[in-house]
C-alpha cells in the first residue's frame, strides 16, 4: 500500500470517526437516560442533513447557519417524537422490544416522508452547497476545508456535551436518571423536564451530525440509516452507556472501515463491497465475546 | 388499464400464503417463546439462496447434463436451460423443488439453532434482537459481494415455480399459477395445524413458561437454552421454506429482497394480528398482503394517470403508523392470545360442574 493511500485512509478515518462519535454519543445518551435503543436515531441524522441541504440551497451556504438550522429543527423533531411516540409508550410500561419496534416504526415514517418530499422537490443525492476549497493535494491524498469543519465541530460538540454532563445541574440530573431511575425520581428530579431536554440535545446533535455528514458526502433519505449501524457498533464497543468508550468505539469503527479495509484490500484482495459488513461483524463479536464493551468497569 | 381480477386474486392469495408462513414462524418464536427475532429476513433469505443454488447446480444434473456457470459468459444459456427444464420436465422440476425445500428446511433450522446460542451469553435480552438484525445484514452483504452463489449484486433470474410445466402441458399459464397457489395454501394449512398443535402441546406450555419468566422455568428444572434452540429450529425451518416459495414465486433471487424491510413487514403482521395467536398471525399476514397490493396497484394507476406522486413510499409510512397505533392502543393485537386449556383442565371443569350438580 502506498503512503498517500494510507494517509488518505487515515484522514478519512479521522473525519468519519469524529462524525460517528457525534452520532454515537446521542445514541448512548438516549440509551443511558431513557433506556431506549433508538433505531430512529438514523432518521434524526437524515432530517438534519435535509434541513442543512434546504437551507444551503435556498437561504445561505454559510456553514454555521446551515448547522444551526439543522440543530434547531432536528431538536424539535426529536422532542415531538418523544412526546407523541416514546413518552406514552414508556408510561404503559412497555418492554424493550416494544420500544425497539416503535423506534423502527417512527424511523420508517420519517424516512419515507423524506423520500416523498425529496421526490416531490427533486432532492436526491444532492451536495450541501457550502464552499469547497482544496487546501492540500498530493496524488491520492487530499485535504479540503471540509476537514476543518467536520473534525473540530464534531469534537467540540462531543466535548461540550461531556462538560455539560459532568459540570452542570442538568448533567447531574441526567446521570442520576441513568444510574437509578426510581431513586432519581424519588429524590425529586423533574423527570419529564430532564427527558425533554435530553431529547432536544440528542436531536440537535444528531441534526448537526447529519449536516456535517451531508457536507462530507451527499444527502439522500437513507444517509442516516446507512450510518446508524456503524454508530450502533461504536456504542456497543463502548458498552452502550459509557461516554468515553463510545467515542473510542467510534474512532475504532471508522478506522476499521477505512484504514483496516484498505489493508485487507491491498494484502488479501478483499473487495470493497464487503466494507459495510465490518461494523456488523464488530457488533456481533463484541456482544458475544465482551458484551460489557471494552471500557466498562468490571462489576 | 384493465385489471385482470382472477390473476390479481391468484397473486394476492399466493403472497398471502407465503407471508402467512413467515408470520406463523415469527409468532412461534416471539409470540409463544418470547424470542425477539429481528433477523427474520436472514432465515427467509437462506431458503431463497438455497433455491438459487439448487436451480443452477442441481437441476441440470438431475436432468443429466452438466451445470453451466450461471453468472459468466454462459449466463443467458444457463437461464434458458433451467427455464426449459422447468417448463418441460415435471419429474425434474418437482424433484428439484422437493430437494430444495428439504435442504432449505435443514439449513434454516440449523442456523436458527445456532442463532439461539448467543442468547446464552448476552448481557441484556434485547442484545439478541440486535445480533439477529445485524446477522441478517451481514449475510446479505456477504452474499452480495460473493459472486459464485447468486451472481452477487445481479441476482439470478429464471427461478421458475415448480408447476410451470403444467402451463406448457395444458397451454394455459393460469393452471400453473393455480397449482402453485394450491400447493402454497396446503403447505400453509399444514404449518398452521402443526403450530396450533404445538401451542397446545406440553412443549408449547413450556415455551410460554420460558416467555413469561425464564428464571422460574430454569429453576423448575427446565432446560431453557435447549427449549429456545428448539423453537428457533422450528421457526427458522419454516421461514426458510417460506423463502423458497418467495423466490420461486417472484422468479428470481436477489439480495435486495431480504433487507430489514422484510423483517419489519413480518413484525407488522404479528403485532397487528395478535402476538401469541396463530390465527392472528394469519389475519395480520392477510391485511399486510392486501395493503401491500393495494398500495402497489394504486402507485401504478397514479403513475399511468401521469401523477408525479410516488405512492410506493406511502406504504412504508402506513405500516409505520399501523405499528405505532397498535403498540399504543391495542397491544394484544386484533385477535388476542387465547387462554390455552389442557385435557386435565377440561376434566376438572366437568368434575366440578358435576359436583355442584349433586
Amino acid at each position: 500500500m502506498t503512503t498517500p493511500l494510507l494517509l488518505d485512509s487515515l484522514v478519512r478515518s479521522l473525519q468519519v470517526g469524529s462524525l460517528y462519535a457525534l452520532m454515537a454519543v446521542g445514541l448512548t445518551l438516549t440509551f443511558a437516560v431513557l433506556r431506549l435503543p433508538n433505531f430512529a436515531h438514523a432518521e434524526l441524522i437524515t432530517v438534519g442533513a435535509y434541513v442543512a441541504l434546504v437551507v444551503s440551497l435556498f437561504i445561505s451556504g454559510n456553514p454555521l447557519l446551515v448547522m444551526g438550522a439543522a440543530f434547531v429543527v432536528t431538536a424539535l423533531v426529536a422532542l415531538v417524537s418523544h412526546r407523541i411516540v416514546f413518552r406514552p409508550l414508556s408510561k404503559l410500561n412497555s418492554s424493550m422490544y416494544t420500544l425497539i419496534l416503535a423506534s423502527f416504526a417512527l424511523g420508517l415514517i420519517l424516512r419515507y416522508t423524506l423520500f416523498l418530499l425529496a421526490d416531490r422537490y427533486d432532492l436526491f443525492d444532492k451536495r450541501i452547497a457550502v464552499p469547497l476549497e482544496i487546501w492540500f493535494q498530493n496524488g491520492q491524498f487530499t485535504i479540503t476545508n471540509i476537514f476543518f469543519w467536520v473534525v473540530p465541530t464534531s469534537l467540540g460538540l462531543v466535548l461540550g456535551l461531556s462538560l455539560l454532563l459532568n459540570y452542570t445541574p442538568l448533567g447531574r440530573e441526567m446521570r442520576a436518571l441513568a444510574d437509578n431511575f426510581s431513586l432519581a425520581k424519588v429524590i425529586g428530579i423533574p423527570v419529564e423536564q430532564v427527558h425533554d431536554l435530553t431529547w432536544l440535545l440528542v436531536g440537535g446533535m444528531a441534526g448537526v451530525a447529519g449536516a456535517l455528514w451531508g457536507i462530507y458526502t451527499w444527502v439522500n433519505p437513507t444517509v442516516g440509516w446507512l450510518a446508524v449501524l456503524s454508530v450502533f457498533a461504536a456504542t456497543v464497543l463502548g458498552g452502550m452507556t459509557s461516554f468515553s468508550g463510545t467515542i473510542l468505539g467510534a474512532y475504532l469503527v471508522a478506522l476499521s472501515e477505512n484504514t483496516a479495509m484498505q489493508f485487507l484490500n491491498s494484502w488479501f484482495g478483499l473487495d470493497f463491497s464487503f466494507k459495510p459488513a465490518i461494523p456488523f461483524v464488530i457488533i456481533v463479536l463484541v456482544l458475544l465475546v465482551r458484551p460489557q464493551g471494552f471500557t466498562a468497569k468490571k462489576t | 388499464m384493465q385489471i385482470d381480477l382472477i390473476a390479481t386474486a391468484i397473486a394476492l392469495l399466493t403472497f398471502f400464503a407465503i407471508s402467512g408462513l413467515m408470520a406463523i414462524s415469527l409468532n412461534l418464536e416471539y409470540g409463544l417463546a418470547g424470542i425477539p427475532n429481528f433477523g427474520k429476513a436472514l432465515f427467509v433469505s437462506l431458503g431463497a439462496y438455497t433455491a438459487g443454488w439448487t436451480y443452477t447446480r442441481l437441476l441440470p444434473r438431475l436432468h443429466g447434463v452438466d451445470a453451466l456457470d450461471p453468472c459468466g459468459l454462459t449466463l443467458g444459456q444457463a437461464v434458458q436451460m433451467r427455464s426449459e427444464i422447468m417448463r418441460t420436465f415435471p419429474l425434474e422440476a418437482l424433484g428439484n423443488f422437493a430437494i430444495t425445500l428439504l435442504i432449505a428446511a435443514v439449513i434454516g433450522g440449523a442456523v436458527g439453532w445456532l442463532a439461539s446460542y448467543p442468547a446464552l451469553r448476552l448481557k441484556e435480552e434485547w442484545y439478541l434482537a440486535l445480533v439477529l438484525l445485524v446477522g441478517s445484514e451481514i449475510l446479505r452483504i456477504v452474499v452480495r459481494g460473493y459472486d459464485p452463489l447468486i451472481c452477487g449484486t445481479n441476482g439470478l433470474s429464471g427461478i421458475a415455480q415448480p408447476f410451470a410445466w403444467m402451463g406448457t402441458l395444458t397451454g394455459s399459464p393460469r393452471v400453473a399459477a393455480l397449482s402453485f397457489l394450491a400447493f402454497a395454501l396446503l403447505l400453509l394449512a399444514a404449518v398452521y395445524l402443526y403450530a396450533e398443535r404445538l401451542v397446545r402441546s406440553p412443549f408449547g406450555r413450556l415455551l410460554k413458561a420460558v416467555r413469561e419468566n425464564p428464571d422460574v422455568a430454569q429453576e423448575l428444572g427446565k432446560n431453557v437454552p435447549r427449549i429456545r434452540a428448539g423453537v428457533m429450529f422450528i421457526g427458522s425451518a419454516i421461514a426458510a421454506i417460506s423463502g423458497v416459495l418467495f423466490a420461486v414465486n417472484l422468479g428470481f433471487v436477489s439480495t435486495n429482497d431480504y433487507a430489514v424491510a422484510l423483517t419489519l413487514d413480518v413484525w407488522v403482521m404479528v403485532v397487528l394480528g395478535g402476538i401469541g395467536n396463530n390465527r392472528g398471525a394469519l389475519l395480520g399476514a392477510a391485511i399486510v398482503t392486501l395493503l401491500d397490493r393495494v398500495t402497489a396497484i394504486t402507485a401504478i394507476r397514479l403513475d399511468m394517470l401521469g401523477s408525479e406522486f410516488e405512492f410506493n413510499y406511502v406504504r412504508f409510512i402506513l405500516f409505520g403508523i399501523i405499528l405505532l397505533l397498535m403498540l399504543r392502543y391495542r397491544r394484544e393485537g386484533l385477535l388476542p392470545e387465547p387462554v390455552s386449556t389442557t385435557g386435565a383442565q377440561d376434566v376438572l371443569a366437568r368434575e366440578s360442574a358435576a359436583a355442584q350438580g349433586e
